[in-house]
C-alpha cells in the first residue's frame, strides 16, 4: 500500500537511475557532436562533454566491461545494468594510446568517482584532435526514456542523465 | 543458418564508429547474430559485446545468422564489412 502511495505522489526511487558526470566541463547536447556516429545516436541516447580537465571517473558504481586497448575510450556495465560508452575525443582511436593512462582493467569494478583514465588535453589538441566527449547509454533503447541536463558546467559527479525504466 | 568469415582490415580496427554501424546494421533484422572471435562469442546486436571484442587489423571475425532473414542479415552484413572494415 505504502509503496502505491508513493508512486502515486512522485518517482519511485526504485524505477529510476542516475548517472553522474565522469569529468568535469560543459554538458552538451550530443547532437552538437559532429561525428554521426555520436550525433545521429547510432550508438544510444546520451550528452557530450567539452572537459575542463583530463580526468575521467567512473560515473556509476558497476564493473568496467572493456578499457580500450587504445585507453581513449572504455564501457562501463552500472550494478544496475546500464550500459555506458566513455568516447574521450573525436577519431582519437588513431593516437593508439598516445597521452591517454587508464587505472582499470576489463572486468573491474567500480565504484562512482574511482579514477579510470587520465589524458593530456593539451596534446591531444595539439596533435588536432577535437577533445569532445561523448557520455553514451548504449542500451537505451531498453529504457522508456533517457533524460539529459544539458547547458552548463559540471564537476565530477554531478548528475547528468536521468534514465526510467 | 548462415556463416560468415570476415579479416579486419581497418589500420584501427574495430572502433566506436564501425561498431555502431555494424551494430546499427544487425539490429534491422531478426535473425539472431553471434559474433566469434577466438575464444569470445557475443551477440552483434550488443554495442557492449561487439566492442569487448576489441578486434584489431587482421583479426578474424566469425558471423553466425540464424532466423528467417538469415540469408539477406549474411548478404547485407558482408558489404557492410567490406565496404567499412
Amino acid at each position: 500500500m505504502l509503496k502505491r502511495l508513493k508512486g502515486m505522489f512522485g518517482k519511485n526511487e526504485d524505477d529510476g537511475m542516475i548517472i553522474l558526470s565522469p569529468i568535469k566541463g560543459e554538458i552538451r547536447d550530443i547532437t552538437e557532436v559532429s561525428d554521426i556516429t555520436f550525433r545521429d545516436k547510432l550508438l544510444g541516447e546520451g550528452i557530450a562533454i567539452w572537459p575542463e580537465t583530463g580526468r575521467v571517473v567512473a560515473p556509476v558504481d558497476g564493473t568496467i566491461a572493456t578499457m580500450f586497448i587504445t585507453k581513449h575510450a572504455c564501457t562501463i556495465v552500472s550494478d544496475q545494468g546500464v550500459e555506458i560508452l566513455i568516447h574521450v575525443g573525436l577519431d582519437t582511436v588513431n593516437l593508439k594510446g598516445e597521452y591517454y593512462k587508464s587505472y582499470v582493467k576489463d572486468g573491474d569494478k567500480v565504484k562512482a568517482g574511482d579514477l579510470i583514465l587520465e589524458f593530456d588535453m593539451d596534446r591531444i589538441k595539439e596533435a588536432g584532435y577535437d577533445l569532445i566527449t561523448p557520455v553514451v547509454i548504449c542500451n537505451s533503447a531498453t529504457y522508456s526514456k533517457v533524460e539529459t541536463i544539458t547547458g552548463k558546467k559540471a564537476e565530477e559527479l554531478d548528475v547528468i542523465m536521468q534514465i526510467a525504466k | 543458418m548462415k556463416e560468415l568469415r570476415y579479416v579486419i582490415t581497418d589500420e584501427v580496427g574495430l572502433h566506436a564508429r564501425p561498431a555502431g554501424l555494424l551494430v546499427s546494421t544487425a539490429s534491422k533484422f531478426d535473425c539472431r547474430i553471434k559474433i566469434k572471435s577466438g575464444t569470445k562469442e557475443v551477440d552483434g546486436k550488443s554495442i557492449l559485446g561487439v566492442m569487448s571484442l576489441a578486434l584489431k587489423k587482421g583479426d578474424e571475425m566469425h558471423l553466425i545468422f540464424d532466423g528467417i532473414d538469415e540469408d539477406v542479415a549474411c548478404e547485407e552484413i558482408q558489404t557492410f564489412l567490406r565496404e567499412n572494415i
